[in-house]
């Protein structure tokens, strides 16, 4: 294994596959910020020239955080599918690059090694990609998976609905989510980040949502994304609940702070299989966004692209109906603004994909962050066109509650209708009786919320 | 010819020579859209009004096509620039001193480096350090600390008020106040580092806070006792949404002096510190949810 490489006569040697793969990694302001990027662009294309020699055999042998520190990557070490591992464990990562864009290369091939990959192989083959890259491969990995609704099928675009509110008001959450339904949105999940974190306000936002679905026959899944502790409590009170959700990060460390281990998973994930109001066979939501490691100190050198693939890792476990990446809301010292975000976004749906999950993406910017709102609707279609399985919808992209700029009621079926997208096959059906989409177009009660009871 | 040459030459023919799109239609007088205004009370849906009590989304605005109607983009935009040029604003130079304040700055050197760089704002310059040993009185019960945080914009707006404001309170109180300061590019940490240099047994930094659509005038105050470099966001106890439409100035003040109080008696803060005698009085101090934004029409286009 040969750290190493040569630029116009100058060397550069690097210590470890680790900082290989953080000075490879493009611009990140959280990477600056933890003193792991590369010094300057030369010596960046010097760490992806040491990279794309390594195989995937010196990536899996060389985790960014060893096996015996983390449960995160003896999670990952222990699970691996050996005979997908065994079909690809030999090629660089410069050769895999090339063999995920080779046009024989299809969904179906992927699958068929998805398992035997680790987070870290495909964070390094997504930094030997540009953008479009990314995107050329993450439309060809097809994940679908099946709840009330079947997400992620081809020219399908999915949306969460977010009708958040910053008091857990009902009637407000109820008045966001009607007229998002009435703009085609909510097919992914109508899901509320509450205001209190207690198991009798998740159970009062389930019930309030379940009747609306119910009552209106809208086949979808309803969440509230409380800590994955205070959801299992609602459970026991009971409610109908079809999605369990907790947010991820990429290391044990990083974990903790989030107050969650593998153990705690399992244990929330054989409940939810029981008590599931959904009819399955997926029913777990996660949520990772690059940078959440470090922001808890939990980083361990690692790169944040590395480590947001390492919650990929952890998320496959639990084979989830959403996967959601969370892009533009840490800040800028993060990702600084709109060149950052969209990298970020495109990496995220990539990596996630590539190890089969259904990937969709909160494209998203907070107000100190140096992006602007024709630099959010644009990154919006490139993930539609890379074949993202959801994006969020909120009343004029405005969470009133959390303060940041996300996708639109209004951007949902202007995306799908630019690139020929559909909702989910059972939504569209109960879309076009509603009378809200006639086909792909707008319906008579297109935008009408009142059509909703 | 090629057989490939006849074709493209037979194509050209079938897709209209020299046109290949038809002749437009006659343009005919386009009758102006129906009148859409936002937000405005008697011209609103009946579904926008009844929402309009529940929630300050922007709900019940209908659309054009898949789009907003016109008045919806510039209402948007001109929230977006508010909270945009909060965030760009800056403490002009001098501004803390004309105040009759102690001016300081963290380690950061501009505002670029201040969004991207939270440890270094966490921190004092040597020359603030320096200015802050020389002037500042010592050994004092509560050193309040006003700050631009992420809006320059609400330090220079409520930021007197409420520092002058708590200080009052402070002194009812009998308590010892430290020298009146402002600290430029600072983040909540900074308190840490003043509160100690000075000996405070309480630190309250008030700074501006990271600004939402249409709003950038909110501050809050983040409080700790025994400020030591070193301590978290555990130790700390906080108010936000202080600015004239939310919580006022003198109400957050006296708020803040009642959770002083409580640390000075049971001499600890943050996650430790017991507010059940007084949460009926501090509002959001007290772990409670914050107010929703009003959101106010903010433009109105013609004469």
């Amino acid at each position: 294994m040969r750290l190493a490489a040569t630029i116009r006569g100058t060397s550069y040697r690097f210590a470890s596959v680790t900082e290989v793969l953080a000075k490879a990694n493009p611009p990140k302001s959280g990477d600056d910020q933890a003193g792991i990027s590369a010094k300057d662009a030369v010596e960046r294309v010097a760490a992806r020239a040491a990279l794309s020699e390594l195989t995937l055999a010196d990536l899996r042998e060389n985790p960014v955080i060893p096996y015996e520190v983390d449960e995160l990557t003896r999670q990952v070490e222990d699970n691996l599918h050996d005979p997908s591992y065994r079909a690809i464990s030999h090629l660089t990562v410069g050769q895999f690059r090339e063999w995920l864009l080779e046009s024989t290369t299809t969904g179906s091939t992927i699958r068929s090694i998805s398992r035997g990959l680790t987070p870290e192989m495909v964070a390094a083959a997504s930094k030997l990609m540009s953008n479009m890259d990314l995107m050329t491969i993450g439309s060809k990995a097809e994940v679908v998976v099946r709840a009330n609704s079947t997400l992620g099928l081809s020219g399908r675009m999915s949306s969460r609905l977010q009708p958040n509110h910053p008091r857990d008001d009902v009637q407000g959450i109820l008045a966001s989510a009607r007229e998002g339904l009435s703009f085609g949105c909510g097919d992914a999940v109508i899901g509320v980040n509450p205001a209190t974190d207690s198991a009798e306000s998740t159970v009062e936002i389930l019930r309030a949502l379940g009747d609306l679905t119910t009552r209106n026959g809208i086949p979808t899944q309803n969440c509230v994304l409380s800590h994955v502790t205070v959801q299992m409590r609602a459970l026991e009170l009971g409610c109908p609940m079809d999605l369990m959700f907790q947010s991820f990060s990429g290391s044990q460390a990083g974990n903790e702070a989030f107050g969650i281990s593998i153990a705690l998973m399992d244990e929330a994930y054989a409940i939810m299989k029981e008590k599931t109001s959904n009819r399955g066979p997926n029913f777990m939501y996660f949520e990772t966004g690059q940078g959440s490691a470090l922001s808890s100190n939990a980083h361990h050198g690692a790169d944040q692209v590395t480590l947001e693939a390492r919650c990929y890792g952890f998320a496959r476990r639990y084979d989830p109906f959403l996967v959601n990446t969370v892009v533009g809301f840490i800040g800028p010292e993060y990702l600084e603004g709109g060149s950052q975000i969209t990298r970020a976004a495109l990496e995220d749906h990539f990596m996630g994909k590539l190890m089969g999950l259904p990937m969709g993406c909160d494209a998203c910017f907070t107000y100190h962050a140096d992006m602007n709102q024709d630099e959010l609707e644009s990154l919006e279609v490139l993930l539609a066109a890379a074949g993202v399985s959801f994006l969020m919808a909120l009343p004029v992209g405005d969470d009133i509650m959390l303060n940041y700029q996300s996708s639109s009621f209004h951007d949902i079926p202007s995306v799908r209708r630019l690139l020929q997208k559909r909702p989910t096959p059972e939504f569209d059906a109960w879309l076009a009786d509603a009378g809200i989409m006639d086909g792909d177009r707008p319906g008579e009660r297109f935008g009408h919320a009142e059509v909703i009871r | 010819m090629s057989l490939t040459r006849d074709m493209v030459e037979g194509l050209r023919i079938a897709l209209g020579e020299s046109r290949p799109l038809p002749e437009p239609l006659a343009a005919e007088t386009i009758e102006p859209p129906p009148k859409r205004v936002f937000p405005n009370q008697y011209q609103r849906g009946a579904y926008a009004a009844k929402a309009a009590a529940h929630t300050t989304a922007l709900v019940g605005i209908g659309n054009v096509g898949t789009r907003y109607a016109t008045n919806v983009v510039l209402q948007f935009q001109a929230e977006l620039a508010v909270a945009h040029a909060a965030v760009a604003a800056e403490l002009p130079d001098g501004w803390a001193t004309e105040n009759g304040l102690l001016s300081l700055k963290s380690r950061v050197t501009d505002h670029h480096e201040y969004l991207l760089r939270p440890d270094l704002g966490r921190r004092l310059d040597e020359e603030s350090l320096a200015l802050l040993r020389e002037n500042a009185t010592t050994g004092i019960d509560v050193q309040p600390i006003l700050a631009d945080g992420l809006s320059a914009v609400a330090c220079m707006g409520s930021g007197m008020e409420l520092l002058e404001a708590f200080t009052k309170e402070c002194r009812q109180r009998g308590w010892s106040v430290g020298t009146p300061m402002a600290a430029r590019y600072a983040r909540v940490w900074l308190e840490d580092e003043v509160g100690e240099t000075v000996g405070a047994r309480v630190a309250c930094i008030l700074l501006g806070e990271r600004p939402g659509l249409g709003t950038g005038d909110g501050l809050s105050a983040y409080m700790v006792y025994e400020p030591r470099i070193g301590k978290t966001d555990g130790d700390r106890n906080m108010m936000s949404n202080i600015h004239a439409r939310g919580t006022r100035p003198a109400q957050a003040a006296e708020r803040l002096a009642l959770v002083a109080g409580a640390m000075l008696e049971q001499r600890t803060s943050g996650v430790d510190l017991d507010l059940s005698g007084i949460q009926d009085r501090i509002g959001d101090a007290a772990g409670g949810l914050r107010e929703p934004q009003v959101r106010e029409q903010l433009v109105e286009s013609g004469p």
